[in-house]
């Protein structure tokens, strides 16, 4: 059928991809959930589910080896459902670890790693003792060795045998040498037929195992030796067995029809109460029945909360349409600008009105449109958050700890992107947590903790930030042994290192290479350290800060924007420039004259009401200043974490809504500026990185050289790199 | 084409709710409305979206299959397509599902992507077939009978005729409907062929035991024909008869497929027809297409006995119509008679060219829809 190209095929491998890793997330979950209260029957109808899921999803994509190690597993587990089993929760670990390593094998084309491993957990589930009830496996004898006689086949024996005749079970190999193995066996039953009768070979003729060897049953009047005589066929027959059947055999290992226990059983007792027997295996057989289907109807909590009609798109493919949404706006208002000319040009024309709603309407859609897209791209980090319980769980088990992870805030929106970039450094900063931070038990003991050590994962809106929070109840970082450590390694001198304040000492912990563990694990401590962490949340846009209390615990804040792609920003104007600022960090907006601000320690500052601010002056100072005389300015309240700063401006032009564009490092050299965007009217605002505007302005030293201090973007060569970079941006 | 079949796909399955409709897509009249990944989501765009038929996978989280297909047949009354898994659990909550009114069912084999094509044309057929259904009759369950009470099987005693059942969709429904009427010293022998999978076969085959009073078991080859007997033929296998010195065995094969179907109703009823003559009575029930209408042709002129399931009691008049339209159906019954008329015929001890009611076979042949 055409219409399963390979281009669906691809695309639903793809998707299978995906939802399998949902569905391994999901399985981590329920092992965890059982883990912690075994022996719940739920939890293992769920873990079978899932498997059973998987199964039927991989075989759909054509994952045949992963779908058929699911099936065993899920076999297995059926077998289970009874009385979990312990070690459930175990396997199920162990099967999303080595179903997630098929995955990736199967999409890297890569050879697929062994199973052997979970093949053999699987089996001992399977073959548990407790399990074992009276499921009517079959049993794992080969079932060539033994053979089968039909029901017909064993009424002629009977016959046979009421004639008094003796019946014969033969089993001929044929000599490997033997160049014709079905001439063999054609021999061989020509010669036993002229001695006997033969009621039925087994295998079937022309089947590959008849060419090794056969079985006949043979009635016949001769002795058994004679028969064993008969059968040496040098060359051809290489061993032949005779076994006298006297009464019919009875295999146990097939499931015995009811009928044929009634055919007439010669000689032996055996009366028609050996029905009995294989009646109560069907019973049996149905017992099991009604427990395993029982199961689905058991309402379950729906064990992943996977949104209806959920459809999955590649980010890039939501970027374009950002950007093509953000190209559209320019051309909103280029066609707006054409129809404000037109109707300068001719006031009294019936079109203006015609053109002026259509632009209306045009601009509603348009600003809808925007709005969805962005909507899109946000994700709740619940889907980071999710992979953890189970890493902390292993990490805690490798270091011999007891870890109790607490998330909260899972329902907290994200840019998709940013959640994908920070996944690395928080699972860093979590295996540090748990190997550096958490005590190991008899420590916390002897500090009077309680033995189980607790992180916890946060997250939450401030601001126009997201801040992703990880604390742990650990022994904290020790200050002193930063510093020396430090000192030790270099970093500091000795003299300066007794000048940092404590918080500057913090810092050093996220320079390259810097570690205060005693010992390296294997969990953390290989290589990448807090400085990645760092680097990542720079490149962000964002920032970490550490906070430590020694013998109660460390927390790690990762602050990140909340997405990196649209802001609602506060426009005003410096020196004629206009430049944009988040909304969000802006705490309050007072006006000002010059003659309010003071200077404090060779800064400016501000009284606002009953406090002081500090005050950062974006432009020229007045004095610079052509147009000193007016002295107005407004004051924007600036909240940066947890510091307060005022930010003096010259005239505010409003708020609205920036889609970002990036600007690449070519465009522009200070990080002082985080994007750029295009207004309606096809103007450029830069907008500013708070963080790193403060940041330069507490680093900028008060008493070097005055007047230059502040007027931070003006200053040295910015004015001239921004002015290039307002008409690179322009359309 | 009048508008086009509304369906809702109902599966916990991410990749199954992409995939199913992507198959229903390929044909333009059927139309999916909507997926759901549990059954309270089900139920809740059945009321929302008024599907003609549900596609139902029975392992899902919240409220399961099961439950949402007792609750489809208690308000809604709608056809359900089960889509199957191919295990042994699968097979037992499958047949489960038949016996509580589900339409029929899709199984997905191991191989399923490998075997697509085939997977989807059986699905959208199905599809069709219960659109145009009329609904699912639901039968009491008859009574499970205990087991101690059926008679021991006795080789001597040869059946007074050989009874071979042709059935597809509605058939495990049917069968469990007509065969535990028939008393246990049931004087003919029974041969079935269910369309249906590989290892569903052999479950059906105990679970009809479990309720019948006459022995019923799924056909090995070599089994005897023996009275008071049904043998079903297992999935993927053909089921043939012979005639042989000590006895009448069945026979299996691996003979390819047969208008598509192995085991195929026609194979069954050719090969009776073939060895038993006149003793034969073939009976062609509920099922879509055309599988068993020639073979009842052959029964009819071997001088045996056909029996058709009359239109309103199949769940789908596609097979009994064709052997009607071809007059290859001396008698025309509906399924609350065919035990007793199944019992009425082998009792009568083979009286050639028996009660033939021509006016009947014709009943009904051109009320058919199309």
């Amino acid at each position: 059928m055409s219409q399963f190209s390979d281009e669906r095929g691809a695309e639903l491998r793809e998707l299978f991809f995906e939802t399998a890793q949902e569905l391994l997330q999901s399985l981590n979950d329920e092992a965890l959930k059982l883990e912690s209260k075994p022996g719940d029957p739920e939890g293992g109808r769920s873990i079978r589910r899932i498997v059973h899921t998987l199964k039927g999803d991989a075989a759909a994509a054509g994952c045949r080896e992963l779908s058929e190690l699911a099936h065993e597993l899920e076999d297995a587990l059926s077998v289970e459902t009874a009385g979990p089993h312990n070690s459930l929760a175990e396997i199920a670990f162990a099967a999303a670890d080595t179903f997630g390593e098929m995955l990736s094998a199967y999409r890297s084309r890569a050879k697929l790693p062994s199973s052997a491993p979970l093949r053999k957990k699987i089996r001992e589930l399977a073959q548990a003792p407790k399990t074992r009830k009276s499921r009517t496996k079959k049993p794992p004898a080969a079932p060539a060795a033994q053979a089968v006689w039909t029901e017909y086949e064993k009424l002629a024996m009977q016959e046979a045998l009421n004639r008094s005749q003796r019946v014969y079970q033969i089993k001929a190999h044929i000599d490997p040498g033997c160049g014709m193995p079905i001439a063999a066996r054609q021999l061989l039953l020509k010669a036993l037929g002229e001695v006997g009768s033969v009621l039925g070979t087994r295998p079937e003729a022309g089947s590959t195992e008849s060419t090794k060897q056969f079985q006949v049953l043979l009635a016949s009047d001769k002795t058994a030796d004679f028969l064993v005589a008969k059968c040496r066929i040098p060359s051809i027959i290489s061993q032949a067995k005779i076994e006298p059947i006297d009464p019919p055999p009875q295999s146990k290992a097939q499931r015995k029809p009811k009928a044929a226990t009634a055919l007439p059983a010669p000689k032996t007792g055996e009366k028609p109460e050996a029905t009995i027997e294989p009646q109560r295996r069907l019973d049996e057989t149905g017992q099991i029945l009604s427990p395993s289907s029982n199961e689905n109807e058991g309402i379950a909590k729906p064990h992943f909360a996977l949104a209806e009609n959920t459809l999955r798109v590649d980010a890039e493919r939501i970027d374009n349409v950002l950007n093509l949404v953000g190209e559209l706006i320019i051309g909103k208002s280029m066609l707006q600008q054409a129809v404000n000319e037109f109707a300068r040009q001719y006031p009294r024309d019936s079109m203006r009105g015609r053109f002026a709603d259509a632009m209306a309407f045009q601009a509603r859609v348009l600003n809808d449109l925007q709005r969805s897209v962005m909507k899109v791209r946000m994700v709740p980090v619940e889907q980071l958050f999710r992979r953890f319980p189970r890493m902390v769980r292993d990490v805690a088990k490798q270091c011999g700890k007891q870890v109790e992870l607490v998330l909260s805030g899972q329902d907290t929106d994200l840019d998709k992107s940013l959640l994908d970039a920070i996944a690395e450094p928080l699972t860093h900063l979590v295996r540090n947590a748990i190997s550096h931070g958490i005590e190991p038990v008899p420590e916390r003991v002897r500090a009077g903790k309680p033995s189980c050590g607790t992180i916890r994962l946060e997250a939450y809106h401030q601001g126009n930030q997201v801040i992703v929070e990880i604390s742990d109840d650990g022994h904290g970082i020790d200050v002193q042994k930063v510093r020396a450590r430090a000192v030790e390694r270099g970093l500091l001198g000795a003299e300066e290192a007794g000048r940092l304040s404590e918080s500057d000492i913090l810092e050093l912990i996220f320079r390259p290479g810097f570690s205060t563990a005693d010992e390296i694990t294997e969990v953390s401590g290989r290589g990448v350290g807090l400085d990645v962490v760092q680097s990542v949340l720079q490149r962000l846009k964002g920032k970490v800060e550490v906070e430590t209390h020694l013998g109660k615990g460390t927390s790690f804040r990762l602050q990140l924007p909340l997405t990196v792609a649209i802001i609602k920003a506060l426009l005003f104007r410096v020196d004629h420039r206009l430049y944009a600022v988040p909304l969000n960090a802006v705490a309050e907006i007072a006006r000002a004259t010059e003659s309010d601000l003071h200077r404090v320690d060779n800064r400016e500052v501000l009284q606002l009401r009953d406090y002081v601010l500090p005050a950062i002056r974006l432009g020229r100072r007045p004095e610079e200043h052509p147009d000193r005389g007016s002295g107005k300015i407004f004051i924007l309240v600036i909240t940066v974490g947890e510091r307060k700063f005022g930010l003096l401006v010259n005239s505010l032009d409003g708020e609205e809504e920036l889609v970002i564009k990036a600007l690449d490092d070519q465009t522009i050299e200070t990080d002082l500026v985080s994007g750029a965007s295009i207004l309606g009217d096809g103007r450029v605002v830069l907008i500013l990185n708070l963080a790193a505007v403060i940041e330069r302005f507490v680093k900028s030293r008060p008493n070097s050289a005055g007047g230059q201090a502040s007027g931070l973007l003006i200053s040295q060569s910015g004015l001239a790199r921004i002015a290039q970079t307002s008409t690179a941006v322009q359309p | 084409m009048t508008s086009p079949v509304r369906v809702l796909v109902v599966d916990d399955s991410a990749l199954m709710r992409k995939l199913i409709p992507q198959i229903l897509a390929t044909d333009s009249s059927i139309q999916v409305v909507g997926t759901a990944m549990d059954g309270n989501f089900g139920l809740k765009k059945i009321e929302e979206l008024k599907p003609q038929v549900v596609t139902l996978d029975l392992e899902m989280p919240g409220m399961g299959g099961l439950d949402m297909l007792k609750e489809i047949m208690r308000r809604h009354r709608l056809p359900v397509i089960v889509v199957s898994s191919h295990s042994t659990d699968g097979a037992s909550v499958t047949l489960k599902a038949l016996s509580m009114g589900a339409f029929d069912f899709v199984a997905k084999p191991s191989d399923v992507s490998a075997r697509m094509p085939e997977i989807a044309r059986e699905l959208i057929a199905k599809i069709k077939a219960a659109a145009q259904s009329r609904g699912v009759p639901i039968n009491a369950s008859p009574a499970t009978v205990a087991p101690a009470n059926k008679l021991l099987l006795d080789t001597k005693k040869r059946p007074t005729r050989v009874v071979a059942i042709g059935v597809s969709t509605g058939g495990p429904q049917a069968l469990q409907y007509v065969l535990p009427q028939l008393p246990k010293d049931f004087p003919g022998t029974i041969l079935v062929v269910q369309h249906m999978p590989e290892g569903f076969t052999e479950m059906f085959s105990r679970r009809l035991d479990e309720i019948c009073a006459i022995t019923v078991k799924e056909a090995q080859s070599g089994d005897l024909l023996l009275a008071g007997r049904a043998l079903i033929c297992p999935g993927s296998r053909h089921l043939k008869v012979k005639r042989l010195p000590l006895g009448d065995v069945a026979v299996l094969s691996d003979e390819p497929r047969v208008n598509g179907h192995r085991p195929s109703v026609d194979v069954l009823f050719k090969s009776v027809a073939e060895e038993f003559g006149e003793k034969s009575l073939a009976v062609i029930m509920t099922g879509m297409g055309e599988d068993g209408a020639q073979g009842l042709g052959s029964v009819k002129a071997a001088g045996g006995m056909t029996i058709a399931q009359s239109e309103e009691s199949c769940v789908v008049y596609g097979m009994p119509k064709a052997a009607i339209e071809r007059g290859y159906a001396v008698r025309v019954v509906a399924l609350d008679a065919l035990a007793n008329t199944l019992l009425a015929q082998c009792m009568q001890d083979r009286k050639p060219g028996v009660t033939a009611e021509p006016g009947e076979g014709r009943k009904g042949a051109g009320a058919g829809r199309n």
